[in-house]
């Protein structure tokens, strides 16, 4: 595919371009938060940043979206889908941890038994442009840990490396190579780029210093279902959603039917295990009756099911639940404490 | 001896001597700037607690927890079998109110609390700190009397520690406990509670529009993860009307009247209740400026019935009761 190489400060006047195209969603600094927001006319893409408060998942599984609508006619009950085609899109400014979320989404939407109409439509129509990390932005990533790194180009169609005077800009797929045709004429990259890039990729792998035993911990995860283990991590829990809410591999979804007299919208929204209504079952009566058991299901989810499931951790080490949870309740210290029992 | 030691050594007293079954106090977190709530039950963990500004969650939510999930264990035993489990806590003022209105609004006695007051000169505000760093990731943090020291990938800076205290903490009238079984510490200086409605009253200095337009707009910032009704110790309610079904009051899609009416039930959920602890604004992963509109209810209820929330035992809440010199022009004059 295509190695090209743009001038630092061309790229952020590409991207504004772009945008004049194209649904562009780009990170952008709202108030005290950098997030990820369709850029329009007047807002700025940021390029130098850490991460994103909020995943970038939002873009193509929204945290409420209407599935369907119902209407009661004089005809009887009458049904709309709401499936509308989705419009070419860019998500951009995508850090590799969070690309590589959408891998570990795919499994999941994208099953080969089961496709989420919803999902997919976007998620096809949209070219993912990675910002490979040349530093680690946080001492709180953990990337290499559960199978990534901070300069990874998976999940992306285009991934850009700051090589400090320029950006080394290559497009991995077909949907890639287009957009990077739309970013103008560049020039190809030349092998000391490329070597650059080798040079800061085993640099910044060699700069997380947040290491912890991921994928050691399966085995016990297996065996001890009944540990007392877990009467220990969720004590200080306050059982709000932050931590599903920001994590970029959390899925679970609710359905929920919106009725006004004579018409109703069927609304998907995002679930948190957190929630003590999580599983809640129509009777009353909930599998999961206390924040322990919620907890368990938060990491036998991520550390177990769904590796038995996909064969991978749903954990992408972007650190956001670490930094972000109000009562600092850190899953890097539970799995390393797991480790050791 | 350090104020630690010595709430470390009255959580072995407690502990050893049965005279709690468990001390909720804070622990050091695994980030620079960040202390975690934790509970010691076995006196060997006391080298655990820890007493710094980085302590910033109101403890008394996690009190009314544990002693609701005692209830709840308690009903199906027979009552000869039945236990009776006392709460120590590490509280500083703004705590110690919330366990007033606690204890005003019968949700526990008396005797099953244990009160270790502690003073309290204020606690850091993560976004107030993450501000002062520039956005950037501070690795390293300590504090050296009244000043903050902390480091980023850009060096190492020096701030007055007063720069990132919480507001509520800047303008706090109880700084020190208000009720308490021991105090371990001296009496903190006062804070400067003068200033406490100055925002409140720039806020109302407003037009009506624009109040109603500062509001919509931080309601846009909320994501509904509930953090900070979750921390509020004041908000005990068994479910939510927000997640009751039958029937449903707010809707579960991010519609922007649905958020609104949320916060707004909230808000008004908290009059004459609210002790202005400032977890709600603390946890809230967007940052969403809650504190501006529950002061206006604190400052109305200060007003109206010259109340401020849990402040003594023997006042209740303007809410709950009825005196005949109410002031109630306001039926006549809206």
């Amino acid at each position: 595919m295509e190695k090209k190489v743009i001038k630092k400060d061309a790229l952020a006047g590409i991207v504004k371009k772009l945008a004049g195209q194209m649904p562009v969603y780009a990170p952008v600094q709202d108030q005290d938060n950098v997030l990820f927001k369709i850029l329009e006319q007047g807002m700025e893409p940021m390029l130098d940043f850490g991460n994103t408060r909020n995943a970038p998942k939002n873009c193509f599984f929204p945290q409420a979206e209407t599935m369907l609508k119902y209407f009661r006619t004089e005809r009887g009950r009458e049904l709309a889908g709401v499936v509308e085609g989705a419009p070419e899109a860019v998500l951009f400014g995508v850090r590799p941890c969070d690309a590589r979320s959408f891998i570990l989404l795919d499994y999941v939407f994208d099953d080969p038994k089961y496709k989420d109409t919803y999902y997919m439509e976007r998620r096809r129509k949209t070219a993912i442009v990675t910002l490979a990390c040349v530093h680690p932005p946080s001492t709180t990533c953990f990337c290499t840990s559960v199978g990534g790194h901070p300069m990874s180009s998976e999940g992306a169609d285009i991934v850009l490396a700051d090589l400090g005077d320029r950006y080394l800009a290559e497009s991995l797929t077909d949907k890639g190579a287009a957009i990077l045709k739309k970013f103008g004429d560049l020039a190809n990259a030349d092998d000391a780029a490329l070597a650059k890039k080798k040079e800061l990729s085993e640099k910044s792998e060699k700069e997380i210093k947040s290491i912890i035993p991921g994928n050691d911990i399966k085995p016990w995860l297996d065996a001890n279902f009944d540990n007392p283990f877990w009467d220990t991590i969720h004590k200080s829990c306050l059982a709000c959603g932050t931590c599903t809410y920001l994590c970029p591999t959390c899925h679970c979804f609710d359905i929920t039917d919106e009725v006004k007299r004579d018409g109703g919208r069927r609304i998907r929204s995002w679930d948190s295990c957190m929630s003590w209504l999580f599983t809640q079952e129509t009777s009353g009566h909930n599998p999961r009756t206390s924040q322990k058991e919620r907890w368990r299901q938060r990491l036998l989810h991520k550390f177990r099911y769904f590796v038995d499931n996909y064969h991978a951790i749903a954990c992408v080490g972007c650190g956001r639940c670490v930094q972000y949870c109000p009562v600092n309740i850190d899953i890097r210290k539970i799995v390393t404490d797991i480790s050791k029992l | 001896m350090s104020i630690e030691k010595r709430l470390q050594e009255k959580a072995v007293e407690l502990l050893s001597e049965k005279k709690v079954d468990v001390v909720v106090g804070y622990e050091a977190g695994t980030l620079p700037y960040q202390a975690a709530p934790c509970f010691i039950e076995n006196p060997d963990d006391e080298g655990r607690l820890v007493l710094n500004p980085f302590c910033s969650v109101n403890l008394a939510k996690y009190v009314h927890d544990i002693l609701m999930a005692h209830k709840a264990s308690q009903k199906r035993m027979k009552p000869e079998q039945r236990t009776k489990k006392v709460v120590g806590v590490v509280a500083r003022g703004c705590t110690t109110r919330s366990l007033v209105i606690h204890l005003q609004e019968r949700q526990y006695e008396r005797d099953q609390i244990f009160i270790i007051g502690v003073p309290c000169r204020g606690y850091v505000s993560k976004k107030k700190l993450a501000a002062a760093a520039g956005g950037k990731e501070i690795t390293a943090c300590a504090i050296i009397n009244d000043r903050l020291s902390f480091t980023t990938p850009d060096g190492t800076k020096e701030i007055p520690l007063e720069s990132v205290l919480a507001e509520s903490c800047l303008s706090c009238r109880y700084n020190n406990p208000v009720i308490s079984d021991v105090m371990v510490g001296d009496p903190a200086p006062p804070m400067k509670p003068d200033s406490e409605y100055a925002d409140v009253d720039a806020f109302e200095a407003m037009s009506g529009e624009e109040r109603w337009n500062y509001f919509a707009e931080e309601m846009k910032k909320c994501i509904r993860c509930y953090a900070c009704r979750n921390t509020c110790p004041s908000c005990y309610c068994k479910v939510c009307f927000v997640e009751q079904s039958q029937p449903r009051w707010v809707g579960v899609s991010v519609d922007e009247s649905d958020t609104q009416a949320f916060q707004i039930m909230r808000l008004f959920h908290m009059a004459g209740r609210c002790v202005d602890c400032g977890s709600c604004v603390d946890v809230c992963p967007m940052g969403v400026d809650l504190r501006k509109f529950l002061k206006k209810l604190d400052k109305d209820g200060y007003n109206l019935f010259a109340h401020r929330a849990g402040e003594k035992m023997e006042q209740q809440p303007p809410l709950s009761v009825h005196s005949m010199d109410d002031k109630d022009e306001f039926i006549y004059e809206p």
